[in-house]
Parts: structure tokens; C-alpha cells; sequence
């Protein structure tokens, strides 16, 4: 336990970082800065006296300046050793973050679980992506038995039972996460078929094995997932593979005969299928880009009919909708622009609209002239000359810029 | 802390125990028996007699008492199984609002979770007064093979009854837990439970404080009952070739017949023959007829050799699951009344090369097991851990009448799997999930635990929304599902309907109306 027992004296207590304060404030010398970086609310005086890096006398002086000058405080109540809240080492003057009290991390010394159980379950879920024998901490080679009894020794820690009933917040998640975890490399170990696989998969990747852990996750990069290899587990993957061909295949010929939306839905599909496979995510960039044009056409003639219709509240949210898949339609915007501005819904998003297709095609009248329109509802009355007057230049014979222009004095 | 008690509410009789002095005790009840039935009665003026007072008078009121409700419980009224029941008892099956079969008693009609739970509230009085202080924590046992809405409506039941279920746990797992407290060997055992109305084999494996489920399997509707029942039908055959008289048609003749026929198959468990005599069992043009015959063992095993031979292909079944062979075991447990018969002994030694264990009492070591589970969870003490597994498999039906199974059987619980669904036509705003467990490929012949319709999917070409839908096994075998729509990440909260089970205004119904009288009782 890294944790102080009771103590009346100072070197008993526990500093912690003052909440409100920025250390980053104080000015010290980088050794103090390495003492202050060893405050974290659950390291006693005591112990900083032997890691602070300073002598012992010194680091006494330092911490009663600081608590002095209210940079620290002690939990005097927190007599059976508990911390009030961890903090992730290291303190802002070390990394220049900005505020002190960091995101309270995940331990949480007022649930029903003990510290360093939180602490163990934290590491372990941190591993949970590592090859099965080192999920299970057994060598490679280890027979059924110890795979058999390392399983049984980790279930007692991790099982969800050992807890049951017991206040332990977000930990309930994670235990069943990591149990679900050991169970699975449990069950794939302990059958040939699945753990000969598993054995393959890490010859083709030996800088997965147990025996350079350290450098393996240092070079974690395109980390390695184990899908399930039990027979089964195996039968279903293959399953999936299968579907998600089928499905790729029914989407590529679906883009050749020009239905992309069809085509993504179905590219889409072969992805959630076969989330590994990168011809699928290749493919899908341009299908979808074509589907989202289409998708917008679609949606820019709906709106057309809603305006035949006199619906210009539907047809402006299908016109907001067409940009949401194509931001850079000239003539969408502009037809957005128009409606907001007619609706006297929402002033700013009209001008948005509009000041989008004036940037988009500096040298349309039509684009100009209702920008300048929309600056004049808003008031903006130097703004709305502007924009009508270049309106005017562009385009001479426009009677509706011309009498706006008029009307704006 | 309260004391947590161990239930094991069986088919025919139910057993309680209680952890005392770090050691598991079975409870007797008043009577001094450590088992009590599992019958409930209302009698003509309207009482409601329990356990050994409503079996004492089922021959004379055989049509408003039941017995072996266990059988319904979690059940469809159109299953074959509530068919069979409603066909073989005296008291009247009738279909209830969710499909689910309920009892006629007198003017009242009763779920099964209700009947449960008026045994469980006996259990636990039993237990309270033995141990002189209120009861709240229970672990409940089932049978392995228990789908998801029969585990859902026993844990109903105990609630109904004033219980906190801790947790619902197999019989066979819990007489491995009690044979295998103290134990500190590394052994396989097979737990054969042969009870009043389903039959269970279990693998499980024993280390170091911890108890594995390998594999589990078993027949919910084979057990003792159908042994008696046997018998009863060889009975009114012989008495209808010797007498010319039918007694099929007469209820309290039949009642009289099914007890006569459990004795006699206890009898012959330890004698070779026995004789069955009931006066006055009809009534003919030339007086009072009376019933005398001689039954013996051979004939017995002739009548239900099929039964026995029927278990032990499910034992090699759940064995081959296991990816074990008979020689693998190291030991065997007898659980059930019914295991008492030298036939089924005989069968099992056979099978396994071994005989089985004599130490443990096939009565009460379910409910031992169930208070050494219950004092686990809930004491500091972590000298026992048990690792489940789900007995069926979960899944749902798909285009075609096909199961998609989610979670294979014996996967070890908690479990949980995601699945992505879609849609099969355009612009479909909604799609209907059928929540299935069971191991046949045919969706039709698994048991429906329910459905649900996740609405308020955009409209879009078929395929494309992409519904993410999550299946929970918690560690009491029971079920959850859950969805998202993942374009939106929108959650859809859903309840599965399973059929059979209450909705929680009606527990709190029961709850009222067992306790309203209750006080009348004691007025």
C-alpha cells in the first residue's frame, strides 16, 4: 500500500495540490519543481521525504512554504489512508498542462473496492488487447493445466462476484470487460484447434510475444487483434467474411449501373461485416462521395417540389439537408439564403448561406443581391449597400437590387 | 447483516437451508420434516393451506390443489408441455392475458409465479422460525436446463414472496457447491439430478476455491413424476383387465392411485416387491370394489427403462459438449428423489465405470449449495467462486424462419455480444427483433423469449441503417437486450416481453393481496 498510515505528525499527512490554484504560478528551481511534481494527493510527507530529490531538511521547508502560502493542503481527517482523490502523477509546473488539479482520474478511494484493486483492474484493462498467454500470464507453451489454473487464479480477482453488491461505480463495467477478456482467452486456449491458430498468428508477428512484451508494446502500432479463433467463433468469422463479400460485391455493381446511394449502403455494410478488410474502406471514400451527390440531387428536388407546393419551411430543411451532404453547392446555399431571409426565421444562418455562395461564385449577381438583402433586414445598412451596389455592377438591369438600394436610406 | 437462506423450490417438495456457525443446516419445518411439498391448496371455504396441510388433504380436493406447478412455470398455455399438464392433472389449467398458463383454485385464478411464491413465502417462514429473526436474502435454485422467462419468473416469485433474490442458480451447480465446500482438490464432477419433474446433468470442475461449469444440459419436463406416472397407468390397466372398471374417470380415485404409486416406486427402491392396496376404490352394482395388487421390481424397471436410458443419452450428450469422455470423471453425485432407484444407480455407475458418491443427501443438497452460493456473495469470504454458464443458446430469428444463434450454450456468464441488424426494405422505419434460446435451426421450435420493435429509424434504401443491438446473459442466467441505431447513435430502450412474466404493477398486486391475507390468517 502506498498509502500513510494514521499519523499526528506533519510527516504522516498527505499534501495535495490546493484546488484553485496554479501551481504554475509559483516560481521555483527545477529540483523544488520536481518535489512539487511529486505531490499527488496520496503520496504521505513522509515518503516525499525520501523521493522528493531534495534533502530531507529541505523538503520539510518546502512543504510547509507551500502549505504556508496555501499552495497545499492536508486531509488531516483522512486518518486510515485513504486518499481523497488520485491524481495521475506528475503536476503542471512538470508539463505546463493548465490547471492543477488534473481530470480526476479513474481510482476513486469512496467506492466499496480497494485502492489497489481499482489499481489492478485499471492495469489490466489497459492489456486487455495483448496476445491471449499474456492476458492469462502464462508462458506460450503452458499446458492446459496452468492455463486451467491461471484462468481460475485471475477469476477470483476479477470475476463480477467479488464484488457483488458492493458500491463500485465504474468499475462494474470494466471488471466485466476484463472477466469477458480472460474468459475468452480461457476458452481459445484451452481448445487445440483455436490455440494452433493463435500460435500461427503470433509466429507471423513475433514482435507480439511474451518474450519482448516491452518492445512489442513499444512498437504497438497497427496493434495486433486476435479475432475468435475457436472453431466456432471461427465458423462465424467466416460467416461474416462471406457476407461482407456478397455484400461488396451487390455494392460495386450497384456504383458501375450508377446507384451509389444503394452502393455505399451496401459498402457500408460490408465494413461492419469485415471491419479488417481495406479494400472495402478504400472503396468506400469514393462511393460514398458520389453518394452523398446523389444523395443531395435527391434532396434539391424535393425541395423543388416543396416549393411548388408553397412548403418553404420543408423545403429549406431539405435544402439544409442537401448541404449537409454537399456544403458546396452554390445554388443550394443560395436557395437557403433565400428562404431563411423569406421565412425571417434565422438572420444569421441566412447570411451564412448566402455569404457561402457569394464565396463560392464571387460573380453572381443573384448571390449578392440577396446577401445585401439579408444585410438590410439585419440592419446593417453599409453592409447591405455594399453588396446590393456590387450587385448592380455585376448585373445592371436588376430591378430588385435597384429599389432595395433605393428603399435602404 | 440479515442471514441469507438457500431455496431449492423443486417439482414436487421444497428444501431450505441456512448457513449456521460457518456450516450449512438444513431447516425442517414444524412438522420436523426437512422437505416440504411443493402443493398449494384453497379448500371449499376458501382457506389456503401449504406444503404438508395441502397435501394431506389433496385426495379429497384434488381439483383445487396443485402440485408439480413447477412444470408450467415460465411456459407458453400453447406448448406442448402445458398441454400435457393440463391433460394429466385434476386442477384446471387456463390461459391467462400474456399466453402464459395460470391455475383455476375455487373462484381464483392463479399465475404459476404466484404459486411459486406462496411456496417460497412458506420456505421462508420456515426459515424465520427456526432461526428467530426476519429473513430477507435468498438464493433460488432451478433446473439447469430453465430457459430465460422461467428464471425470470421464479426470481418474480421470490420477490412476490418478500425475498431479495440474490441470485437464481442451477440445481446441479449447487450440489457440486455443496459437495465441493472444503474441498481443496482439483477434480470433474458430473452432477446427475434426477428430480420430481426435470431431469439435469452438469460437468463442472473443481480448483482451488473456484467451480467451473463445463457444459450443462438436461430435460426440463423428465423426472420422478413421469416414473409415478407409469405406474399409475399400469395400475388402472391391470385393474380394468381384472375388473372391467375404469378408473381414469374418477379424480379422487386417481389421486388416491398417484400416492399409491409413489410409495410403492420408494418401496421398491429398497425391497423387491410391494403391494398396493386401496379399499373402496370404486363403487360397482355389486358393492364397494377394492383395489389389491403386487408390484415388483422387475416390473418396475420394465415399465421405465426407457425413461432411465433416456437420461443417460443426454449425459453422453452434455459430456461430448464437454469434450470429455465417461473416464474423464472423477466424480459422480446423485441428485433427486428420483436417484434413489437402484435402476438409475445402476445406469449411471455403468456409464461413468464408477459408483457415485454417497455423501452427499440427494434431497437437501440443493439447497445447501444454494446457502454456501448466498453466503459467498454476500461475506467477505471469497473461499468459493462459481463460473456459470448459459444452458441454452441465445439468438434471433432471422429472414426465413432461420435462428441466428448470439451466444452459444455453455458460454460462461456474464456475457455480453453486440450484432448489427438492418433493414430489409426501403424507407422501413422500424424493425421487429425476436429474442429466441433454444438449439434448433429452426426458429419455430426454439422457446420465444420475447420481441421487440426498434421504431424511429430514418428512412433510408434497405440495408443501409445499421442497428446495433447488444444481448446481456447476467449471472443469473437472465437475459437483456438493448439497441442502437448507430447512424445516430440514438439508444432505444427496450423491454423484452417475455411471456409468462409479470409486469411490476402486478407483482405489487400479488404482493398486496398475499399479505392482505395474511392477516387474515392470523385473525
Amino acid at each position: 500500500m502506498r498509502i500513510a498510515e494514521a499519523g499526528s505528525n506533519a510527516s504522516g499527512r498527505v499534501p495535495r495540490l490546493a484546488s484553485g490554484r496554479d501551481p504554475r504560478d509559483l516560481v521555483l528551481s527545477p529540483a523544488e519543481g520536481y518535489l512539487l511534481s511529486r505531490v499527488d494527493g496520496r503520496t504521505p510527507w513522509r515518503v516525499l521525504r525520501e523521493i522528493g530529490g531534495l534533502d530531507p531538511c529541505d523538503v520539510d521547508r518546502c512543504l510547509e512554504r507551500w502549505h504556508a502560502e496555501g499552495w497545499l493542503e492536508f486531509d488531516e481527517a483522512r486518518s486510515r489512508a485513504a486518499p481523497q482523490r488520485a491524481r495521475s502523477a506528475g503536476v503542471p509546473a512538470d508539463t505546463g498542462s493548465s490547471s492543477p488539479p488534473r481530470a480526476p482520474c479513474a481510482i476513486d478511494p469512496a467506492l466499496e473496492i480497494p485502492v489497489e484493486a481499482q489499481e489492478r483492474i485499471l492495469a489490466f484493462e489497459a492489456r486487455l488487447d495483448r496476445p491471449y498467454h499474456e492476458i492469462l500470464g502464462v508462458p506460450r507453451d503452458a499446458d492446459a493445466r496452468s492455463v486451467k489454473r491461471a484462468y481460475f487464479e485471475l477469476s477470483k480477482d476479477f470475476h463480477p462476484d467479488r464484488y457483488f453488491r458492493r458500491e463500485i461505480g465504474p468499475f462494474a463495467e470494466r471488471l466485466e470487460r476484463v472477466f469477458q477478456r480472460i474468459a475468452e482467452a480461457y476458452e481459445l486456449l484451452s481448445d487445440p484447434t483455436a490455440r494452433a491458430e493463435i500460435e500461427r498468428a503470433l509466429d507471423e508477428s513475433p514482435r507480439a510475444t511474451s518474450s519482448r512484451p516491452e518492445s512489442a508494446r513499444a512498437a504497438a502500432a497497427p496493434r495486433r487483434r486476435f479475432h475468435g479463433l475457436h472453431p466456432r467463433e471461427l465458423r462465424v468469422l467466416a460467416q461474416r467474411k462471406a457476407r461482407a463479400k456478397t455484400f461488396f460485391e451487390t455494392g460495386m455493381a450497384a456504383f458501375q449501373a450508377g446507384r451509389s446511394i444503394e452502393a455505399a449502403a451496401s459498402v457500408r455494410l460490408a465494413i461492419a461485416f469485415d471491419p479488417s478488410n481495406s479494400a472495402y474502406r478504400e472503396s468506400f471514400a469514393s462511393v460514398q462521395r458520389k453518394a452523398s451527390e446523389e444523395r443531395a440531387r435527391q434532396l434539391v428536388r424535393e425541395a423543388e417540389r416543396a416549393l411548388e407546393l408553397r412548403d418553404m419551411a420543408g423545403a429549406l430543411r431539405l435544402y439544409e439537408e442537401a448541404l449537409l451532404h454537399q456544403p458546396h453547392d452554390p445554388s443550394a446555399n443560395h436557395e437557403a439564403a433565400r428562404l431563411a431571409l423569406a421565412l425571417g426565421e434565422d438572420l444569421r444562418r441566412a447570411k451564412e448561406y448566402a455569404a457561402r455562395a457569394c464565396e463560392l461564385v464571387p460573380e453572381n449577381a443573384a448571390h449578392r443581391r440577396t446577401l445585401g438583402q439579408i444585410y438590410k433586414s439585419a440592419g446593417l445598412v453599409a453592409n447591405a449597400r455594399r453588396e446590393l451596389e456590387a450587385a448592380l455592377k455585376l448585373d445592371p438591369m436588376d430591378a430588385v437590387a435597384r429599389s432595395e438600394l433605393r428603399t435602404l436610406a | 447483516m440479515g442471514r441469507v437462506i438457500g431455496i431449492d423450490l423443486g417439482t414436487t417438495n421444497s428444501c431450505v437451508a441456512v448457513m449456521e456457525n460457518g456450516q450449512p443446516t438444513v431447516i425442517p419445518n414444524a412438522g420436523g420434516y426437512k422437505t416440504t411439498p411443493s402443493m398449494f391448496a384453497v379448500t371449499a371455504d376458501g382457506k389456503r393451506l401449504v406444503g404438508h396441510l395441502a397435501k394431506r388433504q389433496a385426495i379429497t380436493n384434488s381439483r383445487n390443489t396443485v402440485h408439480a406447478s413447477k412444470r408450467l412455470i415460465g411456459r407458453r398455455f400453447d406448448s406442448p408441455e402445458t398441454e400435457q399438464v393440463a391433460k394429466l392433472c385434476p386442477y384446471e389449467v387456463v390461459r391467462g392475458p400474456n399466453d402464459d398458463p395460470r391455475i383455476r383454485l375455487g373462484e381464483k385464478i392463479f399465475t404459476c409465479t404466484e404459486i411459486a411464491s406462496i411456496v417460497l413465502r412458506e420456505m421462508k417462514r420456515v426459515a424465520e422460525e427456526a432461526i428467530g429473526e426476519p429473513v430477507r436474502d435468498a438464493v433460488i435454485t432451478v433446473p439447469a436446463h430453465f430457459n430465460d422467462s422461467q428464471r425470470q419468473c421464479t426470481k418474480d416469485a421470490g420477490k412476490i414472496a418478500g425475498l431479495e433474490v440474490l441470485r437464481i442458480i442451477n440445481e446441479p451447480t449447487a450440489a457440486a457447491i455443496a459437495y465441493g465446500f472444503g474441498k481443496r482438490k482439483e477434480e470433474k464432477i458430473a452432477v446427475y439430478d434426477l428430480g420430481g419433474g426435470t431431469f439435469d446433468l452438469s460437468i463442472l470442475e473443481l480448483g482451488s476455491g473456484v467451480l467451473e461449469v463445463l457444459a450443462t444440459g438436461g430435460n426440463t419436463f423428465l423426472g420422478g413424476e413421469d416414473f409415478d406416472r407409469r405406474i399409475v397407468a399400469h395400475l388402472i390397466d391391470r385393474y380394468r383387465e381384472t375388473e372391467g372398471i375404469d378408473l381414469r374417470a374418477d379424480s379422487m380415485a386417481l389421486q388416491r392411485l398417484k400416492d399409491a404409486a409413489e410409495k410403492a416406486k420408494c418401496d421398491l427402491s429398497v425391497r423387491d416387491t410391494t403391494e398396493i392396496n386401496l379399499p373402496f376404490i370404486a363403487n360397482s352394482e355389486s358393492g364397494p370394489k377394492h383395489l389389491n395388487l403386487e408390484l415388483d421390481r422387475a416390473t418396475l424397471e420394465a415399465m421405465v427403462g426407457d425413461i432411465v436410458s433416456g437420461t443417460i443419452k443426454i449425459v453422453d450428450q452434455v459430456l461430448r459438449d464437454a469434450e470429455l469422455g465417461p473416464g474423464d470423471v472423477d466424480q459422480v453425485i446423485l441428485v433427486g428423489g428420483q436417484t434413489r432407484m437402484p435402476l438409475v444407480q445402476d445406469a449411471v455407475a455403468e456409464y461413468f465405470g464408477k459408483r457415485p458418491h454417497k455423501g452427499v443427501n440427494p434431497d437437501e443438497v440443493v439447497a445447501v449449495g444454494a446457502a454456501l452460493q448466498g453466503e459467498a456473495l454476500l461475506h467477505e469470504d471469497k473461499s468459493l467462486l462459481l463460473l456459470d454458464v448459459t444452458p441454452l443458446s441465445l439468438g434471433i430469428a432471422t429472414f426465413g424462419g432461420h435462428f441466428a444463434r448470439l451466444i452459444e450454450r455453455n458460454t460462461t456468464v456474464p456475457v455480453r455480444k453486440q450484432h448489427t441488424f438492418t433493414t430489409t426494405r426501403d424507407n422501413q422505419s422500424a424493425v421487429k427483433i425476436r429474442v429466441l434460446q433454444g438449439e434448433s435451426d429452426n426458429a419455430a421450435e426454439n422457446d420465444l423469449l420475447g420481441e421487440f420493435v426498434l421504431s424511429g429509424i430514418r428512412p433510408a434504401p434497405k440495408g443501409e441503417p445499421a442497428v446495433e443491438v447488444s444481448f446481456d446473459i447476467d449471472a443469473n442466467g437472465i437475459v437483456s437486450v438493448s439497441a442502437r441505431d448507430t447512424a445516430t447513435g440514438k439508444e432505444q430502450s427496450i423491454t423484452v416481453n417475455a411471456t409468462g412474466t409479470l409486469s411490476d404493477d402486478e407483482i405489487h398486486r400479488i404482493i398486496e393481496e398475499q399479505e392482505l391475507y395474511e392477516v387474515q390468517l392470523k385473525r
